[in-house]
Order: C-alpha cells, then sequence, then structure tokens
C-alpha cells in the first residue's frame, strides 16, 4: 500500500533533515515566507520508502511530517 | 477567537472585556519589584490569581501574560501577524549591530534569519557533531580518576568553545578563544535590565560594549577577507554559510551583518546550553534510579558502533527524555514576549496595539493539569502525548518562530553525556537542596557554586 504524507508548513523552518534522509519523496526549496520550505516530490510514495520516510518524519526537529497508510 | 483580517473598530473594542489585572500593582513601578525578585514565580502568581489572561505593569509597560496551551498556540502560531519580536527586543539592538536582526527592515530580517538558519542544515550539522565531540574528549582528557568541580564554570566554558568552533572554525577556535571570551563577556555584560529601558544611555557598560562590537567586527572582517582570497578552502562551520548567503537583488551580507549574526547565534545558544548542560549534570547525579536505562542504551550504541556519530545520537530515545525533562523543569528561556501590533480579540477579550504579550514556559511546564506532581523529575512522563500537550510543553518556543537551534541543541547535549555518563558516575557535593533555579539573569541556571564530584566507574 502507498504512503500517504501530510506536512505541516507552519512549522518547517528549512532544516532540510527531511532531504537528507529520502531525496526521492522530499526537497527544500526558497520560499517568499523566508525560511526555505519543505515539498513533496512524489504524493504518494511506493511502500520500498516507507523506511526511509519514516526516519525523515522521526528526525524532523519541528515535527512537520505525518505519515499515515494511503 | 475573532480572525478578523482589519483593526477593530471602537464600537466592537467597547463590546469586548478587558484583561483582568494582576494585585499588588505600585504607583510608577507597577509590579517591577516583584517581577525582579523571582520572575517564575511572579508569573505563576499572575496566573493562578487571574486565570488565562493576566494583565501587569512593568513600570509603565502593560504586559499581558497568556496561560495555557489554547492561549500559548495563539501566541506562538496563529496571532503571529499581530505580533512582533522586534519591538520587544530593542536592548539587542546595539548588540547585534545596527541593522541586524530586530533593527533590519522586515524583509532584510527574514533573509538574515534564513541565513542562520540555513548554518544549522542538515550538511552543517554533521561537522557540526565531530567538532563537538572532539572537543568533549579534549575537555575530559585530563580528568583522571576522580575530582570535583562547579560544573556551571565547566559547560560555560565548554559550550563557549565549541560554539566558537562550529560558529568561526577551528583556526579562530584555537588561536583567538581569550580575546573571543573576553569581548563577548563584555557584549554579554551590556544587557543588564537598564539596557531593557535605554540601551543608548551614557554608560561605562554601554561604552565597552559597542568597543567590544567594534572589535570583534574587525576580527571576523579579517578572517572574511582572507576566505575571500582563498575560495577553494572549504569550512564547514557557520562563517562560511553566512558569508555566502545572498539577499533577493543577490547582493551578499555585509561584514557588520555577518558579525551581527554570529553574535545572534552565540547569544541564542550559549548560555541556553551551558546552563541546560550544567542542570542535566546536577538531575544525573539527584537522580542516579534513572541512569541505568540511559547507561544500557549507551552500551548499546559503542558495542555496535563503536563511536558517536551524527546519526547514532540520534536514536538514543532514554537519554533524550532525561534531557527533555531537564529542559520541562528548568527552560532555559523562561518568559516569551511579543509587542502587540494591531488589537487582538482573543475569545471576547481586547488586548490592545501597543500592549506586551507574554508566555512563561517555566509557568507552562507546572501547569498539574498536563504535568502531575510537577515538581518531581521524572523523565517517563509524557510530553508530546496529544496537540494540547505540545503547546503545554514548549521548552524552544513553537511555531514559526521556534528556536531553530533546537536540534543543534539537542544533539550537543546528547553527545556531550554519552560522552561522560559510561565513563564517569556523579554525586552532589552540597546539600540536594541547595541547588536551585537561578534567575537572576536573562537565562535560566543552576545557583553557585554548582558543584558535583565525579568518579570513574
Amino acid at each position: 500500500m502507498a504512503l500517504k504524507i501530510t506536512l505541516d508548513l507552519d512549522l518547517c523552518q528549512g532544516h532540510s533533515v527531511c532531504l537528507g534522509e529520502c531525496p526521492e519523496v522530499f526537497d527544500v526549496v526558497e520560499s517568499d515566507e523566508g525560511y526555505p520550505q519543505v515539498i513533496l516530490l512524489q504524493e504518494a510514495p511506493p511502500p520500498e520508502l516507507r523506511e526511509k520516510v519514516e526516519k525523515a518524519a522521526r528526525y524532523c526537529p519541528n515535527h512537520v511530517i505525518t505519515v499515515t497508510e494511503a | 477567537m475573532s480572525e478578523t483580517a482589519s483593526a477593530l473598530s471602537d464600537s466592537e473594542k467597547a463590546a469586548l472585556k478587558l484583561p483582568p489585572k494582576v494585585s499588588g500593582e505600585k504607583p510608577d513601578s507597577g509590579h517591577m519589584e516583584e517581577f525582579g525578585v523571582n520572575f517564575a514565580r511572579f508569573l505563576m502568581r499572575c496566573n493562578a490569581e487571574c486565570g488565562e489572561l493576566a494583565e501587569y505593569n512593568m513600570a509603565g509597560q502593560q504586559t499581558v501574560l497568556m496561560s495555557g496551551p489554547a492561549a500559548q498556540e495563539a501566541f506562538l502560531k496563529t496571532l503571529d501577524k499581530k505580533l512582533s519580536r522586534a519591538a520587544a527586543y530593542q536592548a539587542m539592538v546595539p548588540v547585534f549591530g545596527e541593522g541586524v536582526i530586530f533593527d533590519a527592515p522586515p524583509e532584510r530580517m527574514k533573509t538574515q534569519l534564513k541565513i542562520q538558519v540555513d548554518a544549522l542544515r542538515y550538511q552543517n550539522m554533521k561537522a557540526y557533531a565531530a567538532v563537538i565531540a572532539q572537543e568533549v574528549q579534549d575537555w575530559i582528557a585530563g580528568w583522571g580518576d576522580e575530582g570535583e568541580m562547579d560544573f556551571l564554570d565547566e559547560f560555560i566554558q565548554l559550550t563557549l568553545h565549541t560554539a566558537c568552533h562550529c560558529l568561526l572554525g577551528a583556526d579562530f577556535r584555537y588561536k583567538m578563544t581569550d580575546e573571543f571570551k573576553s569581548l563577548y563577556h563584555d557584549l554579554e555584560r551590556g544587557l543588564q535590565a537598564i539596557a531593557f529601558v535605554d540601551p543608548y544611555m551614557q554608560q561605562p557598560i554601554f561604552e565597552a560594549r559597542d568597543k567590544a562590537r567594534a572589535r570583534l567586527q574587525t576580527l571576523i572582517s579579517e578572517i572574511i577577507a582572507e576566505r575571500r582570497a582563498n575560495p577553494e578552502r572549504e569550512y564547514g562551520d557557520a562563517l562560511e554559510t553566512f558569508m555566502s548567503g545572498t539577499y533577493a537583488d543577490g547582493s551578499l551580507l555585509s561584514d557588520n551583518e555577518v558579525t551581527g549574526l554570529v553574535i545572534a547565534t552565540m547569544f541564542a545558544g550559549h548560555h541556553t546550553s551551558s546552563g541546560t548542560a550544567a542542570w542535566t549534570a546536577v538531575e544525573f547525579a539527584r537522580n542516579p534510579q534513572y541512569t541505568g536505562a540511559v547507561l544500557q542504551e549507551l552500551e548499546e550504541l559503542y558495542a555496535r558502533d563503536g563511536e558517536l556519530t551524527f546519526e547514532n545520537l540520534r536514536d538514543l530515545p532514554q537519554l533524550e527524555a532525561f534531557i527533555e525533562e531537564v529542559l520541562r523543569l528548568h527552560p532555559p528561556l523562561v518568559l516569551l514576549m511579543r509587542r502587540v501590533i494591531e488589537d487582538i480579540d482573543y475569545n471576547g477579550t481586547l488586548i490592545e496595539a501597543g500592549k506586551t504579550v507574554a508566555i512563561s514556559t517555566y509557568g507552562s511546564h507546572r501547569n498539574p493539569t498536563y504535568f502531575p506532581d510537577p515538581e518531581r523529575f521524572d523523565p517517563q512522563r509524557p510530553k508530546a502525548s496529544s496537540a494540547d500537550m505540545m503547546w503545554a510543553y514548549i521548552p524552544f518556543g513553537g511555531g514559526p518562530h521556534k528556536c531553530a537551534g533546537n536540534a543543534f541543541a539537542l544533539m550537543q547535549l546528547k553527545s556531550i553525556f554519552a560522552a561522560l555518563l559510561p565513563k564517569y558516575t556523579f554525586e552532589l557535593v552540597d546539600a540536594p537542596e541547595t541547588y536551585e533555579d537561578d534567575l537572576s539573569a536573562m537565562v535560566l541556571k543552576p545557583s553557585s557554586p554548582c558543584r558535583l564530584r565525579y568518579r570513574r566507574r
């Protein structure tokens, strides 16, 4: 089953931990609102990326990322 | 909560209540005196007497304390656009420098803060983790089998070394630390309470502050010039990030602005880290029953990987829970403030533009609804089990301006204790109740002396 990722962008300061853990799914881009912001490269990543996506969520210092089942 | 885009009309304002006022106000000085004795306890009294909103008077500056998860969330997140940090922190301007952060126009301030956070991103953090591990090894190399030290003094020194090293690089750290320390000391002394009344008065402490600021800029300009002349070298420190950051038009930060970011980063990260590290050591000495679980997790780490790395430091839940409990009882920043720039209707109560609003981490962390038996040290108590808890447990604030150094701070604390605990045990030297929160400076720390005895395991 694919994964569903939810982002709370109000909390993102562009630390880029997610990008380091799982560049297949996350990128961090410049934003007009100050801090860079995370974006999703895939809305519903395949299950083989589960471990990397979960690490990205777990180690995000601002708890921006939530992972659920699609 | 009303989410109106425009300011409130007079008739709308007239229909609203005003925040209840805290008793004990004196003519002119208001609550200044009581605040000065122990402001963390004063703020808890405000909340106990008036509830969610409590208005007190700081020599004419009306301040509304907002308490409880809902009000704290409003302060940190939903009301953000109606609140200003810059107006509340003008005393920092001569320390950070003209045109830096709180003195910069909003767009430039945003870019400067972004560049400051860039220095804390993933790639840099790996380099910092190695620097910190090295500094800790150098520090404990001369300890021997046992001894007694003031751990607040020790951690002030250690975190000055790590900060200097991560910010300005190895060359600066090993050649310039002594001069940096004395300049930084003069900058700090320029932030006494009087600076919050008027930071530009004719005062010896302010003259020393301005001289130190100018000298530091000279030193940093020299490194910048040398580095720009040798662009092929890589450093992995924050200065490298600050030097390469650009504004929207592509221009680089000036030497003045780079110096300002270095100073601002020191002020955000140094005493907050040394105070928390000292309290962590004291709590390990005071609560040996919790050491076993932490030690076991560390033994597993060393057996598996042999050494501390950025990656394995992230998977130490027992040590992390211990440090989080230290941050609950001893949050380094007790009081967070903003100036209201547009009238607020908070659930039927008017908080007028021009007033200050504040939240107290210390008070929130001792609210028995969320932290039963709050004075008891218990690393296992839940801290993020619900949305309410997320806004009740706020050692790093929250929302868009959450402390951007939180990951750095936790990494450094874990690195220190992951190195110390397997080698040494800690015991209190003085009676347990004499280790208290000292609130005489802006940042909470353990009272002096903060003596501990260590013995090799």
